[in-house]
């Protein structure tokens, strides 16, 4: 058409954004924009490797330079998911060597990631730039000394909390002394000690270097060193933090931290010894985020430190902290956003801290900005939730985790459902929500009524009937991810919103009472939902079709629904299924 | 599956009369309710086993003998990382040293588990906020939706024995006190 823009007009509009929901939007307005958008998407995030195929993505996008993708759905972080059931970036990283020699970034989570998988990436993209590994696992230390060696131009390597196999620490040696690139190492969660020389080496020639996160493996007399080659940290993990307490360790690491102005992270602290912790107290007014959930120390110490930080943004920490930590950092810390109160003792029968549900409520009653929680506790009360409620309406993420299941309201024994409905009532910006505690239907009543920009909700041991997952499904407009476990519900709060499941990119039950009949039938019915059946039993149809499975996973997919990497406790409708059902 | 349960797939594609538009799903799916057998005994409770083998007396507990897989929700480096501590605190109480030992002080540190015989799902109460045998007796029926002369509360002590409650005074028995089952009187 004569008036309308030339393409490079387009082009050039369209790179001012940058979300891929406002890319995604645009490309719907017309064939023409369509193409013109998809020449120039150089950053893509899959939010689930099975909900397209490598294939499909690399027609529609030419020219991508980052990719981001997640695989295996949440709880397999609890182990709820098997091993095996799939994940693998193999596929994917095969797919992409060939069609985008100039990628430069690769962001993958909860995936399986092979040494020749890290070989690959290190041997395919001349340009690489960002590896980030969160979660992943299958790789050794050597998949890492092909990543060393090979991307002349790596800035980031991020390895968070990925479980790996630790062959030698001397990967790290593999860098080449030309690599003066790097900007960001994380290898925290490596178990084995790395060779110090060549991590100082590579700290000391490394200008732009901002974040550096050691593992436990380095030693607090080392570290000091390390921070003096680095005074532009701005995210520090340290080693483990203890040493034998002598003065020139001390002031050597005081001094150390002392140079570094522009610090705003910290992390690390495995095996604190309290009487080191003021070495970093020059760099506390800087510090935003602190993350100390690994840190054993009694409360008075926490707070000691966590005090000297009025600008902390960011809490992590175990419940060492008790209440009365807690109550301290409401006082002090008035810029709080972020808290996570993570268990000592998850399994122990009884409280081994003074931590109850007086902390939650001290904290939102004293840290206006707080926005996203994360506690674990050993009882809860309706009243405290109400007054939770009530005192941060501006809430986006709640995730509660009462350590018994079932624990009722321990003041009057009664459901938390009041509770939480407060909450779900209050916070009309409530994204994320984890339940626990005794939870009838009426909760998910309160949730499907008032939480309508709910994106993500994860519910355990709740629940009496199907009506608690009806009205889920059938209220939260926003609802992407949604995570049960352990609860009453099965085929008939699932078939009567099967079209809701395609709006959302996942479900995942487990140990409910959604029988195999009704798997296929959401399979028959919903031909764009892939209905996962993962049962280690063996095979669905050697029992009665009424029989509950112990897991089903739905994912809305554009790919084939039978995927090539299935284990061999994973069934999914045949695609030559007869149309019928019992 | 039960022959008078409908399923209505809320679906466009499908051209059958009588398929409720997204507005009417709700009120189809109460209708599907009506009949109380569908919601009394489709109930199939989770497989909740709160097992709480260890003797409550030893502070070792060995975490594989946790009965409920992937609770509470901590992924694995939490669990290292709690596995640590505990092995590093009972060899030596340096953190609950400020609660004079034996866990965290004062009201909340008495829960025990309760059981109902007849009941599958085992609860836990704390002991620490009744002050007689009384309001225990109370809250528990209250808790299971019982009535009081239907049963009788027995408890284990600390030597292992299972007595009735009630013979030794209020303070006595709640430090002897581990674990409560209430059985249903026999006339």
């Amino acid at each position: 058409m004569a008036y309308s823009f030339p393409e490079e007009v387009l082009e050039h509009v369209f790179s001012f954004l940058s979300s891929a929901r406002d890319r995604n939007t645009v490309s719907l307005v017309c064939k023409s924009w369509y193409e013109i958008e998809r020449w120039c998407r150089h950053r893509i995030f899959v939010g689930n490797c099975y909900a397209v195929s490598p294939e499909i993505v690399i027609r529609r996008f030419p020219e991508l330079r980052a990719v981001e993708m997640k695989g295996k759905p949440h709880f397999a972080d609890f182990n709820l998911v098997p091993e095996g059931w799939g994940a693998y970036a193999y596929p994917w990283i095969a797919a992409m060597a060939e069609a985008y020699p100039f990628l430069e970034e690769i962001k993958l989570k909860r995936m399986v990631v092979t040494d020749e998988t890290l070989e690959l990436i290190s041997k395919s993209y001349k340009n690489f730039k960002v590896l980030v590994l969160t979660s992943c696992e299958g790789f050794t230390t050597d998949g890492l000394a092909s990543i060393a060696a090979n991307c002349r131009h790596l800035r980031e390597l991020d390895l968070r909390e990925s479980e790996v196999e630790d062959l030698s620490g001397n990967w790290l040696s593999d860098f080449p002394d030309s690599c003066t690139s790097l900007v960001s190492l994380n290898m925290s969660c490596l178990g084995s000690e790395v060779s110090f020389s060549a991590l100082e080496r590579l700290v000391a020639r490394s200008p732009d270097l901002r974040t550096l996160r050691l593992n436990r493996a380095v030693p607090l007399e080392k570290l000091a060193n390390l921070v003096r080659h680095a005074p532009q940290l701005v995210e520090l993990g340290t080693g483990a933090y203890s040493a034998e307490i002598r003065s020139d360790t001390f002031s050597s690491l005081a001094d150390a931290f002392s140079a570094c102005k522009q610090l705003k992270a910290l992390s690390g602290f495995w095996d604190v010894v309290p009487s080191y912790l003021p070495a970093v107290y020059s760099v506390c007014s800087g510090i935003t985020s602190l993350n100390l959930s690994y840190a054993a120390i009694p409360s008075s110490d926490l707070v000691k430190l966590i005090s000297q930080c009025q600008n902390l943004q960011r809490l992590w920490v175990l419940d060492y902290i008790e209440d009365s930590g807690l109550e301290a950092l409401a006082a002090s810390c008035k810029d709080l956003q972020e808290l996570r109160v993570f268990p000592s003792d998850p399994f122990g029968a009884e409280p081994n801290v003074s931590l109850t549900e007086q902390g939650l409520v001290s904290v939102s009653e004293g840290c206006p900005k707080l926005e996203s929680v994360l506690y674990f506790c050993r009882q809860m009360s309706n009243a405290a939730l109400i007054a939770i409620a009530k005192n941060r309406p501006n809430f986006i993420r709640f995730r509660l985790c009462i350590i018994e299941p079932q624990a009722a309201d321990y003041l009057t024994l009664e459901p938390l459902d009041t509770g939480f409905g407060a909450i779900v009532e209050n916070c009309k910006e409530l994204r994320r929500l984890s339940m626990s505690g005794l939870l009838t239907d009426r909760v998910f009543k309160y949730i499907g009524t008032h939480a309508k920009k709910l994106e993500m909700l994860s519910i355990a041991f709740a629940g009496e009937s199907d009506f608690g997952l009806h009205h889920v499904l059938s209220g939260c407009d926003s609802l992407r991810k949604l995570e049960i476990r352990d609860c009453p519900f099965g085929d008939k709060a699932l078939l009567a919103n099967a079209e809701k499941l395609e709006t959302m990119r996942s479900l995942w039950m487990s140990s409910c009472s959604v029988s195999f009949g009704a798997c296929k039938l959401l399979a028959q019915k919903m031909p764009r939902l892939n209905v996962e059946v993962i049962d280690e039993r063996g095979p669905p149809d050697s029992r009665p079709e009424s029989c509950s499975v112990e897991r089903v996973y739905v994912y809305r997919t554009v790919a084939s629904r039978q995927r090539l990497d299935m284990p061999d406790f994973v069934w999914t409708l045949e695609e030559d299924s007869s149309m019928r059902y019992s | 599956m039960d022959n008078h349960l409908q399923l209505h797939l809320a679906l466009s594609t499908t051209s059958t009369r009588n398929l409720p538009r997204n507005d009417e799903k709700k009120r189809k799916f109460d209708e599907s309710f009506s009949d109380d057998e569908m919601t009394s005994n489709k109930r199939t409770l989770p497989l909740l086993i709160w097992n709480d083998n260890r003797n409550m007396d030893c502070g070792c507990v060995d975490v594989e003998e946790h009965a409920v897989v992937g609770w509470p929700p901590v992924n694995s480096r939490m669990r290292k990382v709690a596995e640590h501590h505990r092995r590093e605190s009972t060899a030596s109480n340096y953190v609950t040293v400020d609660n004079g030992g034996g866990g965290g002080g004062g009201l909340n540190s008495m829960y025990v588990k309760v059981e109902m015989e007849g009941i599958g799902i085992a609860r836990k109460i704390n002991l620490g906020i009744f002050g007689s045998y009384q309001a225990l007796t109370a809250a528990l029926m209250a808790m299971f939706g019982k009535r009081r002369e239907m049963y009788k509360l027995t408890y284990r002590d600390k030597e292992g024995d299972w007595l009735l409650a009630g013979d030794v005074p209020w303070e006595r028995f709640v430090r002897s006190v581990r674990r409560l089952k209430l059985l249903k009187k026999v006339w």
